[in-house]
């Protein structure tokens, strides 16, 4: 089998590399047989890395433990699921997942573009070929997933393996590297169109109307992987934190706010076709920046708690990084004349200024995340002297850069695109400013006088009062014309233009998510020895410790507490937070006991028991807001698909050169 | 799953043990230094949240750090608690600290030296970008020019067509 594995991804090199010849010199040459040829070639990589992965999954699923990944990754009392999941558990079998989803999407892209942008095609195609060319060379001769365990020129069979990493033997952690991936790899194709239409000196912005479906999806998978790399964290590492400020966890970051950056300043482009050497240099930076994530992943430049797949392949990814940023800031410096803006800023107080400073604020956050991952490195080789950058330096950095573009999220959709008078914004602004003073002063009377949690719950208010009055306003004047209910007009507004009240939504889903991020600053928490029958207190909870039991299976043993809870003396009844011990790894998990509400959430860690082995250590936590994070993703979830609705009536956009009007009726008078 | 309940003498030394249970669980943490199991007092938590964990697992801080026995923050909670036993004050144990691991051991880089790079770089990229942004108004701005006298013809025309598109919107 793992010849079969190995000769797959070996001739996947071939035609890929035959794949980008082909494309680039059918196109030159006008040769349309090696287009086509090309084209189809991107279908026999895609079977050939199905091939290839099916191999690994199979083997990983039937224990194949003469396989080096194989032995390394999986166990045979490991789940199902986990065995799959051993697939992009590891440093080979993980690139190997990387280059079957972009041969996946290549796949796709070249199929649903059979009939369209012929001439624009086989350049995406190059570019996207030659990505999946340099996988393709990670797989072949740096981290093959299909070696196999050999002495002395026998292949050995070691009977069992190490198994997963306990702590990825979760559901969401099975889940997270596929979504966070189909992220990263998705950022090609927008990339590939982008270079495709520079090359081809297209004037226009084909390539966006192409790739705007592409980008969001793409944004949502990756947002959907951040958010299940948080949520495993909550409920996995047994400390409550969802974001730790990992160079990892920060790489997964730097895309999303550059996408997220390119995804508001393409609609200038689309309205008024502004920004065009922007966008290009936005969505280059974000599949570079995806790249440069998995660099940062599987090199093990920084150290991270995600060192469960590294590797000595750094200074592939760094070569590939230079040549890649190097080409394509070359071809954009030589296409600017093709890349002029066709339209002028009418005046500062207008939906594009709110953009550009959007622009500014998810960038800045972006780059002070780039920093403060790489400044560890930066300072060694600079001063010889390492220094740290832990979770306070991001906190200090990004909360005012946050608190801003909560601001810009209420501010933007009150601002008309091309001009805003004075009146018009007081009178916008009048309502989610009164609401805005209303709840911090409401807050600063109850006794909350943090000033950050103050300026959040406000700016929450503004952005939530905003964005409803959009829609309350939009569903009267359909309701009031057409005599239906105002959910009903609400349902019909939104399908009238799905890109806009779906984007007002994900705006509301970050609102409720930057709330739960607030709430950090209530957090409670306490450590105590308990001896079963006792309790401890935290906040209002008590925990009464009523038994101690432990146990075992073929994977773990265990230990499990059971504990009444009670708060102000009133019974909210039992949690059972568990402790871990895999045999095979010898590595210890936790089993979190989580009470969940919306105001808070009890999270209770059994951490333990003391060297005597008399009493328990209870780690208990009060996380106030929290499960709105998890709220918030599934409402972004949900405007993002709104957001992929095609409208009721297609929209045109009428790119007026108003300014130009009156000058060019001069010239024709004269 | 198979489950066995753990032995009696060990973890429960009789219901003198358990009563005596009921007593001593009632306090929140240690009242000072770091205790057998590795839990802090509120004085160490307070010095340990200006130290990094350096255990390359995470990017907490000694104060914060969640793992008990963590190979880096365990020692280091009792090596703030002996100096603070010895009389030493925060700022004394903090230098200390550095003095002897280098300035690693900070959580936050240092506001002096090139460190001070790590704290003024994201604000000067704000700045530029600020910059940038208007450079850019300026640049794309539509000048204001002096309006000709346009033919009311023209302009009447103009409204009619304005008019008609209006009334065809719903």
């Amino acid at each position: 089998m793992e010849n079969l594995g190995s000769l797959a991804i070996l001739l996947a090199f071939c035609v890929a590399i035959y794949a980008t010849l082909a494309s680039l010199v059918g196109r030159v040459k006008r040769k349309p047989f090696l287009i086509v040829s090309g084209e189809r070639a991107v279908y026999s990589i895609w079977v050939l890395m199905t091939i290839a992965s099916g191999v690994l999954v199979y083997s990983l699923l039937t224990g194949d433990f003469r396989m080096s990944y194989v032995a390394e990754h999986s166990n045979r009392t490991m789940p199902i699921l986990y065995k799959f999941a051993a697939w992009w558990g590891g440093q080979e079998g993980s690139l190997l997942f990387w280059s079957w989803l972009l041969s996946t999407y290549a796949a796709v892209v070249v199929f649903t573009n059979r009939r369209k942008h012929r001439d624009m095609m086989p350049w995406v195609i190059g570019v996207m070929t030659t990505v999946q060319s340099f996988f393709l060379v990670l797989n072949n001769f740096i981290a093959n997933p299909f070696r196999v365990l050999a002495q002395e020129k026998l292949i050995v069979n070691v009977g069992d393996g190490n198994g997963l990493s306990p702590l990825l033997q979760y559901p969401a952690m099975a889940i997270h590297p596929p979504m966070l991936y189909l992220g990263y790899v998705g950022f090609c194709v927008p990339f590939a169109f982008a270079i495709g239409s520079l090359i081809t000196r297209q004037p226009g912005d084909a390539w966006i109307h192409t790739t705007r479906r592409w980008t969001l999806v793409t944004w949502l998978f990756q947002s959907t992987g951040i958010m299940l790399g948080a949520a495993w964290a909550y409920h996995v590492l047994g400390w409550g934190g969802y974001w730790g400020w990992d160079p990892v966890e920060n790489a997964s970051l730097l895309p999303w706010l550059s996408g997220t950056a390119f995804l508001h300043s393409v609609m200038m482009q689309e309205k008024k076709g502004m920004m065009k050497v922007w966008n290009i240099v936005l969505v280059s930076t974000t599949f570079f920046l995806c790249i440069f994530g998995t660099f940062l992943t599987r090199s093990g430049v920084v150290s991270s708690v995600h060192a469960f797949a590294q590797g000595s392949i750094g200074k592939f990814f760094v070569t590939f990084l230079a040549i890649g940023i190097a080409g394509t800031v070359y071809l954009i410096l030589n296409r600017l004349d093709f890349l002029k803006s066709e339209a002028q800023l009418e005046s500062v107080l207008s939906r594009e200024s709110s953009f550009l400073f959007n622009n500014l604020v998810l960038l800045a956050s972006c780059f002070a995340v780039l920093w403060g991952t790489l400044f560890p490195v930066i300072s060694e080789a600079v001063t010889g002297e390492k220094i740290s950058v832990d979770a306070p330096f991001y906190n200090r950095v990004q909360v005012p850069i946050g608190l801003f573009m909560l601001f810009l999220t209420g501010v933007g959709p009150l601002i008309a695109w091309r001009r805003s008078s004075f009146e018009s914004l007081r009178k916008s602004f009048l309502w989610p400013t009164v609401a805005a003073v209303g709840v911090a002063a409401v807050l600063a009377v109850s006794g909350i006088h943090h000033f950050y949690a103050l300026m959040s719950f406000g700016l929450s208010a503004f952005v939530l009062i905003s964005v409803g009055l959009e829609f309350v306003k939009g569903a009267s004047a359909i309701s009031s014309k057409s005599g239906t209910n105002i959910l009903t007009a609400m349902v019909e507004l939104t399908h009238r233009n799905t890109r806009r009240y779906g984007g007002y939504l994900v705006h509301v889903g970050i609102v409720l998510i930057f709330i739960a991020f607030t709430g950090k600053a209530f957090d409670k928490d306490a450590v105590q020895e308990v001896t079963p029958g006792g309790t401890m207190q935290i906040g209002r909870y008590a925990l009464h410790v009523v038994s101690f039991d432990q146990g075992q299976n073929e994977n773990y043993q265990w230990g499990k507490l059971n504990i009444d809870v009670s708060k102000d003396g009133d019974d909210l009844g039992k949690i059972e937070p568990e402790h871990r011990l895999y045999r095979a790894s010898k590595s210890a998990t936790s089993e979190v006991a989580i009470r969940r509400r919306l105001n808070e959430d009890l999270y209770v860690n059994f951490a333990g028991t003391s060297p005597d082995g008399q009493k328990v250590i209870i780690q208990a936590y009060v996380f106030p807001l929290v499960t709105w994070i998890w709220v918030g993703y599934w409402v972004v979830l949900i405007g993002t698909l709104v957001c992929l609705v095609p409208n009721k009536q297609k929209l045109i956009w009428a790119r007026t050169e108003v300014v130009g009007i009156a000058d060019k009726h001069a010239k024709a008078q004269n | 799953m198979q489950k066995h309940k753990i032995s009696r003498r060990k973890f429960f030394a009789g219901a003198s043990l358990a009563a005596a249970a009921l007593v001593s669980t009632s306090r929140a943490q240690v009242a000072k230094g770091v205790n057998e199991s590795g839990i802090m007092s509120e004085d160490v938590r307070r010095v340990g949240m200006r130290l990094a964990c350096l255990c390359r697992s995470c990017k907490n801080t000694v104060g914060d750090c969640a793992m008990l026995e963590c190979g880096y923050c365990a020692p280091m909670r009792k090596r703030i608690a002996a100096m603070q036993a010895a009389g030493q004050d925060d700022d004394a144990i903090v230098n200390a600290i550095v003095a002897q691991d280098g300035k690693e051991a900070l959580a936050v880089p240092p506001a002096q030296g090139f460190a001070l790079f790590a704290w003024a770089t994201p604000y000067l990229a704000v700045v530029i970008g600020l910059f940038a942004i208007w450079a850019f108004i300026r640049r794309f701005s539509a000048k204001r020019h002096a309006v000709p006298d346009v033919d009311p013809e023209i302009l009447d025309r103009y409204h009619d067509r304005i008019e008609k598109d209006m009334s065809k919107l719903d």
